[in-house]
C-alpha cells in the first residue's frame, strides 16, 4: 500500500496528464457520432450570446451584399411563380384552367411538406475539417435536430445541436458527412468534401455512359428524411475518368458561398415523423 | 496587481482576440471563392506559455484543459483543442528546463518573456510548443493519413502565421523597455 501511494506521488503529473487526455478523447469520440453532448458546442448560451453581440457590430458591413443576394433570390422566386401560373396580360388576371374530372389520373396533389423558417447566421467558419455555423434560432422557435438548412442559392447543412435560443449547424463542408445527390437526369450518388478547399466538392461513382458536361447542376435527392429534394448543391467544373472501375469523378463548386453566409432558411419536414415510423416498421419486420 | 487577477484578465483578453478576430481571418481573407491552403492562427496557447515559471505541472495541466475546452466550446471541436493544449502544458516545464541556464525556482514571480529570456530562447520555446500544439491538433482534426501532404502544409502554414501573431501580441501588449520587472 505504501509503495502504491509512493508510486502515485511520484508519477502524479503523468497520471493526471493521461487522465485529462482520456477525458478529451472521450469528448472527441462522443462528437464524432454526431450526437455529441450539447455542452461543448457553440449552441450553448454563453457562446451564443457572445457571437450575437459580435454580429450586432459586424452586421452593418455586409448589408449591401445581403441586399443584392436577397434581390437576386426574389427575382428567381418570381420567375418560378411566373412559370407556375399563366397570366393573361391583356386582362391582367390569372387564367383558370379547368381540369376535366375524367382527367384525375394526371392530376397530382402536392402537399406542402416543408416548413421554412428564416434564421440569421451569427458565427461561421470554412477553415476547419468540420465546419459549423451558429444561427440565432433555437428550440423556442421550433428548430429541432437534423433539420436541413438552406441558403438562397443552395444547400448549407444540417442542424446538430439545439439550445433554447441558438442552434449549431454542421455545413456540407465537413469530412464527417456526405449528401445524397443527383444529376439532372436522376443518376444519384453522394457528394462529399475532401477537407481542403471550401469551393471544391467531390462526387464519385458516376458511370462512364452518363454524359456530364462542365456547368451541369447537381441537386439533392429527396431520399433523405430531412433534406428537401431538388435543391441545388453545386455546378460541375471538372471531370476525371477512373480507368480502374470505369467510373467518373466530378468536381463541383458548391452553389452556396460559405464565406459570406448571412441569412439562411431552416426547412423542417412535417412528414418526417410519419415517414420514419413507416420506414422503421418495415425494417423491424423479419 | 496580483498574479491571479493579471492572469485571469490575460485569459479573457487572449480568448476574445482568438474567438472574435483570428477565427474570422480565413473567412474574410479571400472573399472570392478560390483556393489557397487554409490556415488558422491560434494564439490562445500563449496563455499557457506566459504563466509564471514556478507554476506546478498539475496546475498547468488543469489550466490547459480549461483553456482548450473554452476554445472548443466556441469552435464546436469538442475536445481537440483541449487535447492539444493539455499536451503542451505537460511538456512546458521540461522545455523550459532544457532552455534556461538556471533552475526554474531561481526565477521567483517571473514569467517567460522576451525580456526575461532573450529573443532567441523565447522564440525557440514558443515556436517548439506551438508547433507541437498544431501537429497534435490538426492530426486529430483531419485524422486522415492519406492526405499527408495537405496535413503538413496546413500545420506549417498555421504554425508560421500563429508565430507571427504571437510576436505581434508580445510586441503590442507586453512591457518591452527595461523598467520594473
Amino acid at each position: 500500500m505504501r509503495n502504491f501511494i509512493l508510486f502515485i506521488r511520484r508519477f502524479f503529473n503523468l497520471i493526471l496528464f493521461l487522465g485529462v487526455e482520456i477525458v478529451c478523447i472521450v469528448l472527441i469520440a462522443h462528437t464524432n457520432t454526431m450526437q455529441g453532448t450539447d455542452i461543448v458546442s457553440s449552441a450553448n448560451t454563453v457562446a451564443g450570446i457572445l457571437y450575437k453581440k459580435q454580429n450586432d457590430v459586424v452586421y452593418y458591413f455586409g448589408l449591401r451584399k445581403m441586399n443584392d443576394s436577397l434581390i437576386n433570390e426574389n427575382a428567381r422566386l418570381r420567375k418560378q411563380i411566373a412559370g407556375l401560373k399563366s397570366v393573361d396580360t391583356l386582362k391582367d388576371t390569372i387564367v383558370k384552367k379547368v381540369i376535366p374530372s375524367a382527367d384525375t389520373n394526371r392530376h397530382i396533389v402536392h402537399y406542402a411538406d416543408y416548413l421554412y423558417r428564416t434564421a440569421y447566421v451569427i458565427n461561421n467558419s470554412v477553415s476547419a475539417a468540420n465546419n459549423y455555423i451558429t444561427i440565432n434560432r433555437g428550440s423556442n422557435d421550433g428548430i429541432t435536430k437534423d433539420m436541413a438548412v438552406l441558403s438562397g442559392t443552395g444547400l448549407v447543412g444540417l442542424v446538430v445541436h439545439v439550445s433554447p435560443h441558438f442552434a449549431s449547424v454542421i455545413s456540407i463542408l465537413s469530412i464527417k458527412q456526405q449528401v445524397s445527390a443527383k444529376l439532372k437526369d436522376g443518376t444519384s450518388s453522394f457528394v462529399n468534401w475532401e477537407g481542403s478547399k471550401p469551393d471544391v466538392m467531390i462526387m464519385k461513382d458516376i458511370p462512364m455512359q452518363i454524359k456530364v458536361k462542365p456547368g451541369d447542376s447537381i441537386f439533392t435527392t429527396g431520399y433523405s428524411l430531412h433534406i428537401p429534394g431538388d435543391i441545388l448543391i453545386g455546378t460541375v467544373f471538372k471531370l476525371e475518368y477512373v480507368k480502374k472501375n470505369n467510373m467518373q469523378i466530378l468536381s463541383l463548386h458548391p452553389s452556396t458561398n460559405f464565406r459570406n453566409l448571412q441569412y439562411v432558411y431552416v426547412a423542417g419536414n412535417k412528414m418526417a415523423e410519419e415517414r420514419k415510423q413507416l420506414e422503421d416498421s418495415v425494417k423491424s419486420k423479419p | 496587481m496580483s498574479v491571479y487577477l493579471k492572469n485571469f484578465f490575460r485569459f479573457c483578453f487572449i480568448m476574445l482576440i482568438q474567438i472574435l478576430i483570428l477565427n474570422k481571418i480565413t473567412l474574410r481573407w479571400w472573399s472570392q471563392p478560390s483556393g489557397f491552403p487554409i490556415f488558422i492562427p491560434y494564439v490562445y496557447p500563449l496563455f499557457i506559455l506566459l504563466l509564471t515559471f514556478e507554476t506546478p505541472v498539475w496546475l498547468l495541466i488543469i489550466l490547459g484543459f480549461i483553456t482548450g475546452i473554452t476554445v472548443d466550446t466556441f469552435m464546436n471541436t469538442a475536445g481537440i483543442h483541449a487535447c492539444a493544449t493539455v499536451f503542451i502544458a505537460y511538456l512546458r516545464t521540461n522545455v523550459l528546463n532544457a532552455l534556461l541556464p538556471k533552475n526554474l525556482s531561481e526565477y521567483p514571480n517571473q514569467s517567460p518573456s522576451i525580456k526575461n529570456m532573450g529573443w532567441m530562447p523565447f522564440l525557440v520555446y514558443s515556436g517548439f510548443l506551438i508547433l507541437l500544439h498544431h501537429i497534435v491538433f490538426f492530426t486529430i482534426e483531419l485524422w486522415n493519413i492519406s492526405n499527408i501532404g495537405y496535413l503538413l502544409l496546413k500545420i506549417a502554414a498555421s504554425a508560421v502565421t500563429s508565430m507571427l501573431f504571437i510576436i505581434a501580441y508580445l510586441l503590442l501588449f507586453t512591457r518591452q523597455s527595461v523598467g520594473k520587472s
